[in-house]
């Protein structure tokens, strides 16, 4: 046995551990709960030199997967992680990698898939997997999580096939525990070795051509050959097992069971359910009962044997789901475990139930009433539930037999009656009309006449208050000034972000007026969905005609991974509106960095250390390149300026009515991430303006406009003094980040320079704006 | 090394202890040094983690600990209901909420409060006969050491520790490294928390256990949590119902005061308050019909003070909360259709709990 070193850390901890340790190359990656801490806890090391991983954030899962894609083709090794929807945004490139055969590791932090959005933990994800040709190894606990890592890649590298290392989010991901680890990461290479690999796309000598077209009896040997290396796997990794427990004491047993020895009565559960299911074992064979629990650790190749083997002298088994293959009788768990049961000819009484869905807690009581629920039901079914025999089965209409649908569901509504109810009237077209805000179209030109903030405030808020941002969060204070410039009627829709998760948790709602969410890759598709049935609607008469304005709210993240769809929106040119609140990072979950990040600052995955400065390329310019779609109107807006905002989101709302898609970009606060002080953000913002990091402009029609030129009225600050005003770029203000500064000084003056030639000599005769 | 003895284990062998927070107050930390300390200086193993979620101020926080032999494995992932050990961060959460949840005549409750036990006791049913307070918000701004360091020590004690010298080596690996300035007055808040439960349990042995009249034995785990159904997909017909939310405890010891005589009616207050706290309605100002600033609704004010620092003429100002329990030019929504039953009883009662920040400065990097 090598020397090992007791850590107090959680799964995640744990996988940064192996991760490190194994010496990877690169992990291409994006950010999503409840992996993320994974990519985090790598950034920090790497920031102070303790690995040199190459780290790629892409702009979303598909591209994360992408980037392992072609690193692991370029010979190298390879990780990333993903949870729940992220993993099946990167699902359309796993069937690849796996049919071309290229080795790489990934951790699948089990969460459950939206929709309604929650970010805890079932198995909902994970079984979407169970086709693409992935070996899949399922870690119970964060000690495995460490150990199956290891071991993942040296089965990878052996049978050249992707592999995944699923455990629980949350239980098993966040929950500390004991856990060992080798000393020496010396330990852990050598166990690994050196990587084979024959396949070089950088030999050109002998250059290689991989992905060609297949007609049907080459795709039939490429699956079979997928299928072998599948099936080698059930070789490969009880030796790979057991010579990483000669080194650890600890292996990979792809069945693992526990309790009475020859148990009658048998409960399945995977991941860390099994854990705790441990307990109730322990009291139930106290009482004398002979029953026991299962787990798999390897799904794929799913042990059917291994599994038929442990179940050999059970008279009733009960697979418990964390998960649900919708009219599939039961979770794809249970659905596997029964035709492997069946091959076998294993004759237990089989029963399913689905418990523990986005995270509800698995008490070792809840555990406890499953085992005497399932006794109950052996009982009823065939009299003696500890020996098997044939079943006295009905055939009986409704579920499937042995379907024991769910537990623990709860339904009280009545207990809320105070939440339940309309707390608002209604915001009719002729209650936000009010005619504070008007715009008219004169010779060709828009001319909005707006009055002053306080006529302004008559316009009834779109969103009620109780909405749980952080004190002096930027993002409402943008949203109703926004809306305070609309007077037709606006539908929402929000992406996933801050503003969505703090506006609408269930059962409650911020909004008095419609609204719908999508996940960030596909808002602004979504909405020209729902804008389109609108218009058409209206043409048929189903609907009363009238202007509506249709408005999508996006953080700058959502501007990241769902910038494509956004684009292909503007360019066909939908009439909507889009909004950016751009707070420069993934807030929402614990600030990674976002394309919108500014350069050098901190962020999760953009540690400052002293192998890194903080984030290593420049602030997307996202108004820009809308712009260059072609769309009648583009605008940046500041809260510093509310009636240069305001007009400009009047005149949004109008091209967005009359014309065509309308954007609009507002820099936001997030005093928490920023970390700056909540009451001096407006002057934050107003400093963001004067330095040019945000100048304020619009495009219309083709035509830019700038609204402030603080170089021509003596207002224009250096960037570092923008900076020095946010904890998360005030370490730039140290003389050793001079020549950085520099370089951000002057990408910023250049871009600001290249607006003024855009708008020439006309455009920069300014309004005039607030002061 | 040696295993210490456990104060009391339940029937599945483990020390269970629970800690109550607010968001801000360093619960998860002192969760996360409870289990290293058993884990590496008690000779036990250990787990430990905290609720997920928000983690923005004001937020309740709770942590869980298990403790147990070090041969045993802790397979339980759920959370702890009934603790040995109730570590309650702020007196305030024992007055709503759940924070006494799962109690016993058997728990040993530990609070943050300047009270003393026989005071705390005729406040809040705590039916149980060990109760300790440690005046830790005091003893922070004494000595300038965290909440959650003070209650740190406080724990160590009622975990049977004889001495500071394990908490103190915890402290040292946690803060050590990263917070070297904060380590001295930090170690020195442990100390105080350990002393002040310490001479708490020598004075038990002539304390009459007398429960002023609360009879319960136990506090009953509160039923599970309740699913509401609305239409289907889990679509919200409830207009506006987040108005039922009291946001008053994200405030941090102030709040914005309004002198009315002061206002000129520029309405940069509404543009910048992110929550719709100000209530304007149509009057006469300076012989012009316009929108008059009529007050706040304090319900809904986080205490971030932009308007305070917007405000041309001062006319808001930030005012210690404590000086005003009752907040002038308090108006509530105006476009509520009703009120909520319970929003004047605590509309403006932030400061119960956001006094505690008025010492409370986020440390640089998170949360400590």
């Amino acid at each position: 046995m090598e020397k090992q070193t007791i850590e107090y850390a959680s799964g995640n901890e744990m996988a940064v551990f192996a991760v490190k340790q194994i010496g990877y190359d690169l992990m291409g990656y994006y950010p999503i709960t409840p992996s993320t801490q994974i990519a985090e806890g790598l950034d920090a090391l790497r920031a102070e030199g303790k690995t040199d991983l190459c780290m790629i954030p892409a702009e979303g899962e598909h591209s994360a997967a992408g980037i392992c894609y072609g690193a692991a083709a370029g010979g190298g090794r390879v990780f990333n992680a993903t949870s729940a929807n992220g993993l099946l945004y990167a699902m359309e490139q796993l069937p690849v990698q796996s049919g071309t055969r290229i080795p790489m590791v990934m951790n699948v932090v089990c969460r459950t898939v939206s929709g309604p959005l929650s970010i805890k933990g079932d198995h909902s994800d994970l079984m979407y997997l169970l086709s693409a040709g992935w070996p899949i190894l399922f870690a119970n606990t964060a000690q495995q999580v460490y150990d199956f890592n290891i071991i993942a890649l040296k089965l990878a590298e052996r049978v050249q096939l992707p592999v995944v290392v699923a455990y629980d989010g949350f239980f098993t991901s966040h929950q500390k525990k004991r856990c060992y680890r080798f000393e020496s990461e010396m330990t852990v290479q050598q166990f690994v070795g050196k990587k084979q690999w024959s396949r070089s796309l950088f030999d050109f000598a002998n250059p290689i051509s991989i992905g060609a077209y297949m007609d049907s009896a080459d795709i039939m040997q490429n699956r079979y050959e997928l299928h072998s290396a599948m099936e080698q796997v059930r070789r490969e990794l009880p030796e790979i097992s057991a010579s990483y427990e000669e080194l650890s004491g600890r292996g990979c047993p792809a069945v693992e069971t526990y309790g009475a020895k020859a148990a009658k009565v048998l409960l399945l559960f995977l991941g860390s359910s099994y854990e705790t299911a441990k307990e109730a074992v322990d009291a139930q064979n106290r009482k004398g009962t002979p029953c026991g629990i299962l787990t798999v650790h390897c799904l794929r190749p799913f042990p059917a044997e291994e599994l038929a083997a442990a179940c050999r002298d059970a008279g009733t088994i009960l697979v418990a789901d964390r998960q649900d293959s919708y009219g599939a009788g039961g979770g794809a768990f249970s659905i596997e475990v029964r035709a492997a049961l069946q091959r076998y000819g294993i004759l237990a009484s089989v029963y399913n139930i689905v418990y523990g869905l986005g995270g509800q807690d698995l008490f070792p009581e809840d555990i406890q009433k499953l085992f005497e629920r399932v006794l109950q039901e052996g009982r009823s079914q065939s009299g003696d539930p500890y020996h098997s025999g044939t079943p006295k089965r009905k055939l009986h209409e409704g579920a499937p037999a042995g379907d024991l649908g769910y537990y623990g569901i709860c339904e009280g509504a009545d207990q809320k009656e105070e939440i339940l109810k309309p707390y608002f009237a209604p915001l009719l077209p002729e209650t936000t009309r009010i005619g504070v805000t008007r715009v008219q179209e004169e010779n060709g030109r828009l001319i909005v006449n707006s009055a002053s903030l306080n006529d302004s405030v008559r316009m009834p808020k779109r969103l009620a208050p109780g909405h749980g941002a952080c004190p002096g969060c930027g993002i409402v204070v943008n949203l109703n000034l926004l809306l305070r410039a609309i007077e037709d009627p606006v539908v929402l829709l929000f992406q996933t972000g801050c503003a969505m998760i703090v506006t609408t948790p269930y059962p409650k709602t911020c909004f008095k007026v419609p609204y719908i969410h999508n996940l960030f890759q596909n808002g602004a598709a979504t909405l020209s969905g729902l804008a389109e049935m609108c218009y058409r609607k209206q043409k048929k008469g189903e609907l009363p005609p009238g202007d509506i304005v249709f408005v999508m709210v996006t953080g700058d993240g959502g501007m990241d991974i769902g910038m494509g769809c956004a684009l292909a929106t503007a360019i066909r040119g939908h009439r909507l509106l889009i909004f950016e609140y751009d707070n420069g990072g993934y807030m929402n979950t614990g600030y990674q960095l976002s394309y919108a990040t500014p350069k050098g600052a901190k962020s999760a995955t953009s540690h400052v250390g002293k192998e890194q400065y903080g984030k290593s390329f420049f602030q997307k310019d996202m108004a820009q390149i809308m712009a260059a779609t072609g769309i009648p109107y583009v605008a940046t807006v500041a809260e510093s300026h509310p009636a240069d905002f305001i007009k400009k989101a009047a005149k949004a709302a109008w091209y967005a009515k009359n014309e065509g898609t309308a954007y609009i970009k507002a820099l936001s606060a997030c005093p928490l991430n920023w970390n700056d002080n909540p009451e001096h953000e407006e002057k934050v913002i107003e400093a963001a303006v004067n330095s040019c990091y945000f100048p304020l402009y619009e495009i219309e029609r083709g035509k830019t406009t700038l609204s402030v030129l603080p170089d021509k009225i003596n207002k224009k600050i250096p960037i570092l003094e923008f900076f020095s005003m946010m904890g998360r770029t005030s370490h730039l203000t140290q003389p050793q980040y001079a020549a950085l500064v520099n370089t951000i000084q002057a990408e910023i003056d250049q871009r600001y320079d290249r607006i003024k030639v855009r708008a020439g000599e006309s455009g920069v005769q300014q309004e005039k704006v607030d002061a | 090394m040696k295993e210490e003895r456990l104060p009391a284990t339940n029937e599945n062998g483990y020390y269970e202890i629970r800690l109550e927070s607010i968001g801000g107050l360093g619960a998860n930390l002192c969760g996360k040094m409870i289990g290293e300390l058993g884990l590496r200086y008690m000779g036990h193993n250990s787990a430990g983690f905290s609720s997920y979620g928000s983690e923005k101020s004001g937020t309740p926080v709770k942590a869980y600990i298990r403790l147990c032999s070090w041969e045993k494995e802790i397979h339980v992932h759920s959370p702890v209901i009934h603790p040995h050990l109730l570590a309650v961060f702020h007196e305030a959460l024992l007055e709503k909420g759940n924070a006494l949840e799962g109690i016993s005549r058997d728990t040993i409750v530990l609070v943050n409060s300047e009270k003393r036990e026989d005071e705390l006791r005729g406040h809040y049913a705590l039916c149980t006969d060990h109760v300790y307070c440690v005046p830790a918000q005091q003893i922070a701004m004494e000595c300038g050491a965290r909440i959650n360091m003070i209650m740190f020590g406080g724990i160590c004690r009622l975990m049977g520790l004889r001495d500071c010298q394990k908490a103190d080596a915890v402290c040292q690996d946690t803060l050590g490294k990263k917070y070297a300035a904060a380590l001295k007055k930090n170690l020195e808040g442990i100390h105080r928390g350990f002393y002040e439960v310490q001479e708490q349990m020598e004075g038990t042995v002539q304390k009459d256990n007398d429960n002023h009249g609360i009879e319960k034995e136990s506090i009953d785990t509160n039923e599970d949590v309740r699913a509401t159904k609305s239409l289907p997909g889990g679509a919200i017909p409830w207009i506006g119902n987040s108005v039922v939310n009291d946001l008053s405890p994200s405030r941090q010891g102030y709040f914005p005061l309004f002198l009315p005589e002061r206002c000129i009616q520029c309405a940069r207050c509404d543009a910048t308050c992110p929550d719709m706290v100000f209530q304007f309605q149509e009057g006469t100002y300076k012989g012009k019909t316009m929108m008059i600033n009529k007050g706040l609704d304090y319900y809904h004010c986080k205490g971030c003070m932009r308007c305070v620092t917007i405000c041309p003429v001062n006319a808001l100002v930030a005012a210690k909360e404590s000086e005003y329990p009752d907040k002038p030019y308090f108006i509530p929504n105006q476009e509520m259709l009703q009120r909520p039953a319970y929003y004047d009883a605590c509309g403006m009662d932030g400061y119960i709990t956001s006094e505690s920040f008025l010492t409370e400065k986020r440390v640089d990097g998170g949360e400590l």
